[in-house]
């Protein structure tokens, strides 16, 4: 009898402390969407002027649906995050090749080079790389070239970090070394055995370089402005014209990245399973 | 002419010399343990002889080819690390069959020897789990199983038992040494434990500070340690200078030399031994007893030494502390090891 007393007091305790759990993420949820579900409902109506809003209408959305130029700057941004985003990735993996793989004596160095950006401002950042590369005559000296290179130094900190961990969370080093004792060379070892390992690492740091892409304007402006619009710039050139049409486009901003946050978490668990089986 | 032929090896990082001109041989089929304590250098020769560390100076012969500078993946050596380090996102099928596509052999091969390994390591129905799923003891097995299918030239051990429980942990000795024995391959294990060592080798390599200390089988090296450290290390000897031993014993010995004792050589009784011929009988008086396992040890006071003297536990109370002994130290075993050996 005592058993099922405390049996069912200990159910009905993980019962209350769930339910408080789901209670207190959805308050949490809520509160973090107040920014959001705030800039859509305004997007939404005609004017709102009083205490209520004069009319509901799908005016902004369309009126945005319908200008190339916005499309034109969504696209842009998508390629710029993912260009840069996957120059970083390239470059880190290589260098942190060298550094579990070869030298672990270059790992201090590496992180001091990583880390630099974290101190760069965007503005001296996009002055110093025009200054450096404008009338250079080179590739370098295309804006969007030159954007391209300021993002990929702007998330290298973010992509270092998150690929770091991931590689000292599996200790590659070893992994490797395992690796080549039944006969395989350290760069497939790397490629074969650690990277599909690393993987979740990876995805995760490149999401959070994608939304600080996504999300950047002083780069954007300073170096490229109208020449090669990002959706930042789209948005401040749209600021003056109607306040209903820049929260239409902030909220765009939100989807896009959500969809895009989802796809690579798709990605991500189909990769993983892709590597399990191939393994 | 060995199989394997360590010359002259000298392994240095930066100033610190950890491996001090090693030059030994083992036979094809043995198993050889390296045995010393922590940072004496035993795991970086067996990395050296694995290819995973450089050596500084030195050549190492593989079956009368020198592998010095063949890389670790050229090498066909088989390793089991202390840390396991199975590709956690493969299975132990996966993991197994690993070694197998590195030398590209047939898919048709691959399954059959894979599941033979799965079946001697004992891991049959584990084939399809990830090493997450899987306990210590299973994934020092699966690595075991990664390691012997590709039927290396020879197996290196780098204390792969030592995150293992005492009780799973002599199941897997017995388990390594019978595998050694099925399939005949040279293995060469690194272990600090010394009851280990003496269970599963042929022959041990004693290391101390870099250098070879002592080398031979099991019982010889227990039996005849040939200085204080392989004295201190392998038996946990008494060990009495020269002049406590005159003074216990009245027997002389020479001067540079220490006089080493195996606890369990001594016998102990409360009264005074009556035949006690080629032995030497000694008064002292006990302070403490410890249980260790099947064995109880003693602590005697005798003048101004103290002895450890080790009996097998039949009662707890055969001595108390206090209590006044005799002991008695055959004079066969009451070794001679000259004192300068030790570092």
């Amino acid at each position: 009898m005592a058993h099922k007393n405390l049996a069912a007091r200990t159910a009905a305790s993980v019962q209350r402390t769930s339910l408080a759990g789901r209670v207190f993420l959805c308050v949490v949820a809520a509160y973090l969407l107040i920014p959001f579900l705030a800039t859509l409902v305004y997007s939404l109506f005609v004017e709102w002027t009083d205490i209520l809003p004069s009319g509901f209408t799908l005016r902004n959305y369309q009126e945005l649906f319908t200008n190339a130029v916005f499309w034109a700057s969504i696209g842009r941004t998508l390629v710029l995050c993912l260009v840069s985003v996957a120059i970083t990735i390239v470059l880190i993996l290589l260098a942190m090749y060298v550094v579990v793989a070869v030298n672990r004596k270059v790992a201090p160095v590496m992180q001091f080079l990583c880390m630099i950006p974290y101190a760069l401002q965007g503005v001296i950042l996009s002055i110093g790389i025009i200054s450096l590369y404008t009338g250079t005559g080179t590739i370098l000296s295309n804006r969007m070239f030159m954007l391209f290179g300021a993002y990929t130094i702007l998330v290298l900190p973010y992509i270092y970090q998150g690929i770091r961990n991931a590689l000292n969370s599996i200790d590659a080093g070893m992994l490797i070394q395992a690796a080549e004792m039944l006969g395989c060379g350290r760069f497939r070892a790397y490629v074969q055995v650690v990277l599909p390992n690393i993987l979740s690492g990876i995805l995760v740091s490149s999401l959070l370089a994608e939304s600080i892409i996504f999300g950047d304007f002083v780069l954007a402006n300073n170096i490229a402005g109208t020449n090669y619009q990002n959706i930042q710039v789209f948005l401040q050139a749209n600021m003056d014209v109607s306040s209903g049409l820049s929260s239409a486009i902030v909220v765009v901003i939100f989807v896009v990245v959500a969809l895009v946050t989802a796809l690579v978490l798709k990605l991500q668990g189909a990769a993983q399973n892709n590597a399990k089986e191939q393994a | 002419m060995a199989y394997i032929e360590f010359k002259d090896v000298v392994k240095r990082f930066g100033d610190n010399t950890v491996l001090d001109h090693i030059s030994f041989g083992i036979q094809r089929g043995d198993l050889v343990t390296l045995l010393g304590p922590s940072g004496c250098g035993k795991s970086t020769l067996l990395r050296c002889l694995s290819g995973l560390e450089s050596v500084t100076e030195g050549s190492i012969v593989l079956d009368g080819r020198d592998v010095t500078n063949v890389p670790a993946s050229k090498r066909n050596i088989g390793m089991v690390f202390q840390q396991y380090s199975l590709f956690p996102n493969m299975t132990v099928e996966q993991n197994v069959a690993f070694g197998l596509k590195m030398k590209k052999v047939p898919k048709g091969q691959i399954a059959k020897k894979v599941a033979d390994a799965i079946e001697m390591v004992e891991l049959k129905g584990k084939e399809r789990a990830y090493p997450a799923n899987l306990s210590g003891g299973q994934q020092q097995r699966a690595a075991l199983a990664r390691s012997i299918v590709t039927e290396p030239s020879v197996l290196l051990l780098d204390e792969p038992l030592s995150a293992i429980d005492a009780k799973l942990r002599k199941a897997l000795q017995s388990r390594i040494r019978e595998i050694h024995k099925e399939l005949g391959l040279t293995t060469i294990f690194v272990t600090h434990d010394q009851d280990e060592a003496m269970v599963m080798s042929d022959v041990i390599q004693l290391f101390h500070s870099g250098r070879i200390e002592q080398a031979g089988s099991p019982v010889e090296v227990y039996t005849n340690p040939i200085s204080e450290f392989a004295a201190s290390f392998i038996g946990s000897y008494n060990q009495l200078t020269a002049g406590q031993f005159s003074r216990l014993t009245g027997a002389m010995i020479p001067k540079g030399n220490v006089v080493a004792v195996r606890p369990e050589t001594i016998g102990i009784s409360l009264e005074r031994p009556e035949e006690a011929e080629g032995a030497y009988v000694v008064r002292g008086t006990v302070v403490d007893s410890t249980p260790r396992g099947n064995v109880l040890r003693y602590t005697v006071n005798v003048g101004e030494t103290t002895l450890r003297v080790d009996v097998l536990f039949r009662s707890f109370h055969m001595f108390d502390n206090l209590d006044t002994v005799w002991l008695t130290l055959p004079e066969h075993d009451c070794l001679c090891i000259p004192a300068e050996a030790a570092a």
